[in-house]
């Protein structure tokens, strides 16, 4: 029962329904507009704030959650049993849909662990294209978290400064395989295709303008007093409970604990860039806000160094057990006719066992755990989503807080409803 | 005809892929596949000076160094034989297990629940559930492998971990697997009117009988049958005709109350 007339007279706000509240049977005389009852509200799941089609049922005494219940499922169209049901090299089509603001890292993910299965190798070019395609994805997926989390908060300026770069950011995407998004653009073995001639340039000239950009963002958000207060002791996660609560990425690094894979785990040769891990033990809103703003000059960091190393080269495992041959051999060798038919059809089939390959993705770690059963479709394909782990926060951090920080704590958990629902 | 002879690479070049018995720490010791015949240009792979060792490069060495196999011994488990560190524990120890790692730092990441009823060589048990379990601080990564029958419960890990609420909702959501102690274990991905558990082996991709707007009705099962040509499917309808045979036989018709 929702106090909702404000606007009339005094006298007439007794409800007439009701013969006592609460409040008047101890005396009140605005019995009325003290009586108290917990009063459950439904978010979602078409509601813009919650990042795609959460639902959540919030309990709530007068402006105070007591409870969060989230729904999750909606967006749940059972990837893990599609993988079983398609080649390795086809399930890179759906690696990347399942978080679709950090695409790349999901699929590195996906690749990586099968390219450990089949012991794949990668060429150096095609890792040193995957670690700048997957620094520009976790900036893709950072400019999203300040455009749309600053947008729940009331703020409609960063969401077009944030769409600007990312526009920039797709545009780059779309040359390297023709996708905006979901791009599939890896192989097992490495990369569908090169790069466009002129790519590393139009990165650079991306970076430039973006790093201005930050500059900007850093200025005009991070230093805003309206969102400093929405946001500054706002949904506390202390450091145990954190990892109690199985947190990953920038949320755990928020929380003080500097766990990031591409420094602990290195893969994709990270141990041969030098970047830093941005760390708060603040655990609220803010810091979380914050460790992602710093990730972004450091993601640059790395692509830059990456931009260096690169080098002429093949892009694919030269195996042709594993990767397609180049169309022009199709016309003059038999050899690759058969290679082509037969990858093309069945696939490869990688050896009996099971895999494990963690991954930094913009949210957290990612990781395939593939089983093999010596076929040429995966025997069984678990994937270790963040976003899912990481929403158990929520229930955690809302409690206690008002209505309107539960908005910004959601914000910045930042979860993806694709990789929470998979 | 020498091209399709060359193809026999194939067969033997197969060998570094399908080899089941070959585990992953002895994939250095593999046969090397059979130059092809008619290949021109050697195929890299084939060259032992070029390499495997672009695994240790990209950091993905089995052989890790931060190995667990002192910890499984000090927590009395016994090692099973997968790529990954993993330890097998019986399910009425995996609690105290979990409480110890618990205490030594350790985080709970993941949860994988799998069914093994259609694996191509005999397991323990029908399931697995395998928790994955992390040391944030000296990044030591232990996979606990719990085998289960059908119906069997496990002990939840909620108690010890809070991320085992929605992991293990997950298994019992998906696997069917029931956790014993747990606060909440209701389905959590799937649609509440949706019966069974879709990721077990037994459970039929999803087909839905189809009514088209002329009046048409496919029921997959009998269009899968006539394409694979294993049967007289509807697929096959037309061809009995063309052929002079089947006149007697009419497509499947719409059920009573629509598609179910």
């Amino acid at each position: 029962m929702a106090l909702n007339s404000g606007t009339l007279p005094r006298e007439q706000m007794k409800p007439d329904h009701q013969e006592s509240t609460s409040a008047e049977r101890l005396g009140s005389e605005t019995g009325a507009l003290m009586h108290t009852e917990i009063m459950s509200l439904n978010v979602g799941p078409q509601h813009p704030s919650t990042h795609g089609v959460l639902r959540l049922v919030v309990d709530m005494d007068g402006e105070y959650v007591i409870k969060v219940t989230p729904h999750m499922g909606y967006l749940h169209t059972g990837f893990e049993k599609t993988f079983e049901n398609r080649t390795y090299q086809q399930g890179v089509t759906y690696a990347p849909r399942t978080d679709y603001l950090h695409c790349f890292g999901h699929e590195l993910a996906y690749v990586l662990g099968v390219e450990k299965l089949l012991q794949a190798e990668v060429p150096e070019r095609a890792t040193i294209v995957r670690v700048i395609l997957h620094e520009l994805g976790r900036i893709h997926s950072h400019l999203v978290f300040v455009g749309t989390g600053m947008l729940d908060l009331g703020a409609l300026t960063p969401f077009f400064y944030a769409f600007r770069e990312k526009e920039a950011l797709q545009d780059l995407f779309e040359s390297v395989c023709g996708y905006r998004m979901n791009q599939g653009y890896f192989r097992v073995g490495g990369l569908s295709r090169d790069i466009p001639e002129d790519w590393p340039a139009r990165v650079s000239v991306f970076l430039d303008q973006f790093e201005k950009g930050v500059t900007e963002y850093e200025n005009l958000f991070a230093k805003n007093p309206i969102f400093l207060d929405r946001a500054t002791g706002v949904g506390v996660i202390p450091r145990d409970v954190a990892l109690d609560l199985g947190l990953t990425g920038p949320n755990l690094r928020a929380s003080g604990v500097g766990l990031d894979h591409r420094k602990a785990n290195p893969y994709c040769g990270y141990e041969n860039y030098s970047f830093d891990v941005p760390v708060s033990t603040a655990g609220d809103s803010l810091a979380r806000f914050q460790v992602r703003l710093l990730e972004f000059r450091e993601s640059a960091k790395i692509v830059r160094q990456a931009l260096k190393m690169l080098k002429p080269g093949p892009v694919k495992d030269p195996n042709r057990k594993i990767s397609l041959p180049p169309r022009h051999e199709l016309e003059t060798s038999m050899e690759a006719v058969i290679h082509h038919f037969k990858l093309v059809t069945e696939g490869f089939h990688p050896p009996v066992g099971e895999v494990y390959v963690p991954v930094e993705s913009a949210r957290g770690e990612v990781g395939y755990y593939i089983v093999s059963d010596g076929g040429s479709m995966p025997y069984r394909v678990k994937i270790r989503a963040p976003s899912f782990v990481n929403l158990q926060a929520l229930e955690y951090a809302c409690v206690g807080s008002q209505f309107a920080d539960l908005i910004t704590i959601l914000a910045t958990i930042d979860p993806v409803l694709g990789d929470v629902d998979r | 005809m020498d091209a399709v002879t060359g193809s026999g690479g194939d067969g033997s070049g197969g060998e570094k892929l399908t080899g089941r018995n070959a585990s992953m720490q002895s994939s250095q010791s593999q046969p090397q596949p059979a130059r092809p015949v008619a290949e021109t240009r050697p195929t890299p792979v084939d060259d032992p000076s070029v390499g495997r060792h672009s695994l240790a490069a990209q950091g993905l060495n089995p052989t890790d160094p931060r190995d667990v196999k002192p910890l499984m011994a000090a927590l009395g488990l016994t090692e099973d034989d997968a790529a990954e560190p993993t330890a097998v524990v019986p399910a009425e120890q995996l609690r105290e297990v979990a409480t110890q790692l618990k205490a030594r730092g350790f985080m709970l990441m993941d949860t994988v629940g799998i069914d093994y009823s259609a694996y191509s060589s005999s397991r323990p048990k029908r399931f697995a559930v395998l928790h994955n379990v992390y040391h944030p601080d000296d990044h030591r990564r232990l996979f606990l492998r719990v085998w289960l029958d059908d119906g069997e419960a496990l002990d939840s890990l909620y108690s010890i971990w809070k991320s085992a609420n929605y992991l293990e909702r997950e298994v019992y959501d998906l696997m069917g697997v029931e956790f014993v102690g747990h606060p909440d274990l209701r389905k959590v991905l799937t649609p509440d009117d949706l019966e069974g558990h879709p990721l077990r082996k037994d459970f039929p991709l999803g087909e839905t009988p189809t009514l088209f707007r002329e009046g048409r009705f496919l029921d997959p099962a009998a269009f899968r049958a006539g394409l694979s040509g294993q049967q007289r499917g509807l697929t096959g309808y037309r061809g009995e005709l063309r052929r002079g045979q089947g006149e007697d036989r009419m497509p499947p018709v719409m059920p009573e109350g629509g598609p179910k």
